[in-house]
């Protein structure tokens, strides 16, 4: 505002304002403001259009229900109102805790391990000892860039009795197969999967927030007879405490939408049900058993989950950090 | 303010709905009967590109784009969505189980009026497949009467006759687990609903029925609890296995003689010719067990029929490839030869009596005819319109009870129970309680 009116302001000393001083200010102001929004507008197009219209949809669908009509034993079904019904049975749905339950399981093992190995592997990675960086980092990284469905059809083999090596090795040594597939293993194979494809990325992450670190820290670090172990655990891991933040969320969120690895291997296996975890329930509401508006109601629910627990780990963060380099 | 914003969210809303709406004139905007045409054409079947191909060489008018929309379970699903977003292809195979769902949700067209011509090709049971109060929804394209494709030299070498009925069944099982346990006789897991459905039929069961317009459930009816019963009897012991079918490890097992049978229907040879086309002459193919020796009478499992949908410009020439495909002495034979399915219609069961036998079993010199008995003497089977909620339910209800050692027919019981309240809360008229 100041910005435009003040070379008018400057200009006119009369005591009167001239009529058409406004009027010109408007035309100005006009001109100055379109092109940020012409800036904007594919970016807010495509949010509206790819984001905002469906998450709108669906609120609006999960307040929907079927409604058979027309005679006949089959008859057709129409979209009618239901209000809070869908959201009443898929609270009241025994197995959505039972899902919940499993990704519990689920977190517990991934989200530490996956945290501490891109921990490791990102403080060895920055150790000055350690030889063929660039290698180690590009091969550990390599398994992101696997498609999650070929990684989990890939690990997959290498978990049925039949062709995996590894059970190939404990058969030879008489010990019979490793149950990969079978309950609790399960948790612990699909967990290895995501371990597997997203640990590098996280590595990278933590990595790079150690390169931004100042040599000097560790020059004074060092002058204080702090030997590399020391370094890490005393200087680097605080430090980096806001990378490990931001990749502990990536985590949890991935854990609540696990999906790709439990639907892939579901096949092979007895033991991953159609509502194994939520994202499976929704799957099946909607394509399955052709009941949308349900599957929309239990999205709605899953992602305000996924908001609060995102909102309690950043809180919890930013208390334990606070004053901090976040 | 928050009116405005409440205000302009709406008009996102209808936005986004006019957005879907126009994407239904995607694809060919002729809409008249003239002129040459082009319709999509989703199915998963082998074999059926050429025979796409075939049509399309002596129909310029009328071409056919072929798209493998992958397996019976995923294809339903994507038509569902395709038909939802106002895109669905003009034809597709649609599994028999799945089609009074696909009613329910008005993806295919009535298409009684195109196709009452070819109704003579079928026999009344198969034709009764795709008709639903007189409608005719979908022409017919392969049966599948249940039977049963054995090892034959494996049995030989165990000394187990081919078992007829399904007490023989158990014990050649149990013989055979108990000569070598890495050796299965077969695997009957809990995804195979179609295959529990149709021995329950086959004990007396009958899992949905239609009567003065009102429907009642039986998959918890006694034959089909007493079948529950004798399978959960021999998976405990020993004498099949509840592991998957055509996984890697299943595919492994058929390849390298541990898997000895699978009891199932006339599609099966070309589905295990295409996963071990090693074991080639090793296999035959002979009736589905029985619950009384002597009988003969066995259900369905599986089976297709090709749909035109609502969403289709031409309806008339979609009906008019659909019953060439699949109604035609030409199509049909072609089903038969290049598909390796069994046709529904009667000139493509016709032709198969003077057919070479399928690839697995060049041997059996009288597969056709044995096919033929048969499929002379089915039971007919109604699909409810919430199949899907069946199936699902009763695959994670029974793998729980095969996890945790509890009775299979709470997992009969528990589905009863869903479809029943599935139904009710569809608003059907259901007599049960």
């Amino acid at each position: 505002m100041p910005l435009v009116t003040s070379p008018e302001s400057g200009a006119t000393t009369s005591a009167v304002p001239r009529r058409s001083t406004p009027v010109r200010v408007r035309g100005r102001r006009h001109h100055v403001h379109l092109a940020p929004y012409l800036f904007v507008a594919p970016a807010v197009v495509l949010f509206v259009v790819f984001m905002l219209v469906p998450i709108v949809y669906a609120i609006w669908l999960s307040f929907q229900t079927y409604h058979l009509v027309g005679g006949g034993i089959l008859g057709h079904r129409e979209q009618v109102f239901a209000g809070f019904e869908n959201y009443g049975s898929v609270l009241a749905d025994p197995n959505l805790i039972a899902g919940f339950g499993r990704l519990g399981i689920y977190g517990l093992i991934a989200v530490p391990l996956n945290l501490g190995l891109a921990l490791l592997f990102a403080l060895l990675l920055d150790a000055p000892a350690s030889r063929a960086k660039r290698f180690s980092r590009t091969a550990i990284f390599v398994p992101y860039a696997v498609p999650g469905v070929v990684a989990a059809l890939l690990w997959g083999f290498m978990y049925l009795p039949g062709t995996s090596p590894f059970s190939y090795i404990t058969q030879s040594l008489g010990w019979g197969d490793i149950p990969f597939l079978e309950n609790p293993g399960i948790f612990g194979s699909l967990a290895n999967i995501a371990i597997w494809g997203v640990v590098g990325f996280n590595m990278i992450i933590i990595y790079t927030s150690l390169r931004g670190i100042p040599s000097e820290m560790y020059e004074a670090a060092r002058l204080d007879g702090a030997n590399e172990l020391q370094i890490a655990l005393r200087v680097k891991i605080p430090l980096a405490t806001p990378a490990l933040v931001l990749t502990a969320i990536f985590s949890l969120i991935g854990t609540l939408q696990v999906y790709g690895e439990p639907t892939t291997l579901k096949p092979m296996t007895n033991v991953i049900s159609q509502s194994w975890v939520p994202l499976m329930m929704i799957y099946r509401d909607a394509f399955l058993t052709d009941n949308l508006p349900s599957a929309a109601a239990l999205s709605v629910v899953l992602a305000l989950g996924t908001v609060v627990v995102s909102a309690i780990v950043l809180l919890l963060a930013n208390r334990r950090n606070s004053g901090g380099v976040a | 303010m928050r009116s405005r914003i409440i205000a302009s969210l709406a008009t996102l809303a209808v936005a986004g709905l006019a957005l879907t709406g126009c994407s239904s004139g995607g694809g060919d905007s002729d809409a008249s009967d003239s002129g040459p045409v082009t319709l999509s054409f989703w199915s998963w079947a082998p074999g059926t590109k050429q025979i796409v191909d075939t049509w399309n060489k002596s129909h310029p008018d009328i071409q056919v784009k072929y798209t493998d929309a992958g397996g019976g379970n995923d294809s339903s699903a994507k038509l569902l969505t395709a038909s939802r977003a106002g895109n669905a292809p003009d034809l597709s195979a649609v599994e028999y189980t799945t089609l009074p769902a696909m009613i329910v949700a008005d993806v295919p067209l009535d298409i009684t009026r195109y196709v009452k011509d070819v109704k003579k090709n079928y026999t009344k049971g198969t034709w009764d497949q795709t008709t639903f109060d007189g409608h005719v929804y979908a022409v017919p394209q392969d049966v599948g009467p249940m039977a049963f494709p054995y090892r034959w030299d494996k049995l030989k070498e165990y000394n187990i006759p081919v078992p007829t009925t399904w007490e023989d069944f158990d014990k050649a099982g149990v013989a055979i687990h108990n000569a070598d346990p890495k050796v299965s006789l077969a695997s009957l897991p809990a995804d195979q609903f179609g295959f529990y459905g149709g021995v329950a039929t086959q004990a007396g069961g009958s899992w949905w029925s239609i009567k003065d317009g009102k429907w009642t459930v039986g998959i918890a009816d006694e034959a089909s609890l007493k079948v529950a019963d004798f399978f959960e009897k021999m998976s405990k012991d020993g004498a099949i296995t509840t592991e998957p079918l055509l996984t890697p490890e299943w595919n492994k097992q058929v390849n390298d003689g541990t898997m000895l049978s699978w009891p199932s229907a006339l599609w099966a040879p070309g589905v295990i010719q295409g996963v071990a086309p090693e074991t080639d002459g090793k296999w035959e193919l002979g009736p589905l067990p029985q619950w009384t020796a002597g009988d003969t009478a066995v259900a369905y499992q599986g089976g297709s029929g090709v749909i035109v949908t609502k969403d289709s410009k031409h309806p008339k020439q979609a009906a008019e490839f659909a019953k060439w495909y699949n109604a035609s002495e030409e199509g049909a034979t072609l089903l038969l030869n290049v598909g390796n399915v069994y046709p529904a219609a009667i000139s493509g069961q016709e032709a198969a009596k003077s057919s070479k036998p399928p690839a697995l079993m060049p041997q059996q010199t009288d597969y056709y005819s044995v096919a033929a008995k048969i499929a002379s003497n089915t039971i007919p089977v109604t699909w409810g319109p919430d199949f899907n909620v069946a199936q699902t339910t009763f695959t994670d209800a029974l793998n729980k009870a095969i996890q945790n050692g509890t009775p299979w027919r709470n997992a009969f019981i528990a589905t009863q129970n869903a479809v029943v309240k599935d139904m009710k809360q569809s608003g059907y008229k259901v007599t049960n309680q």
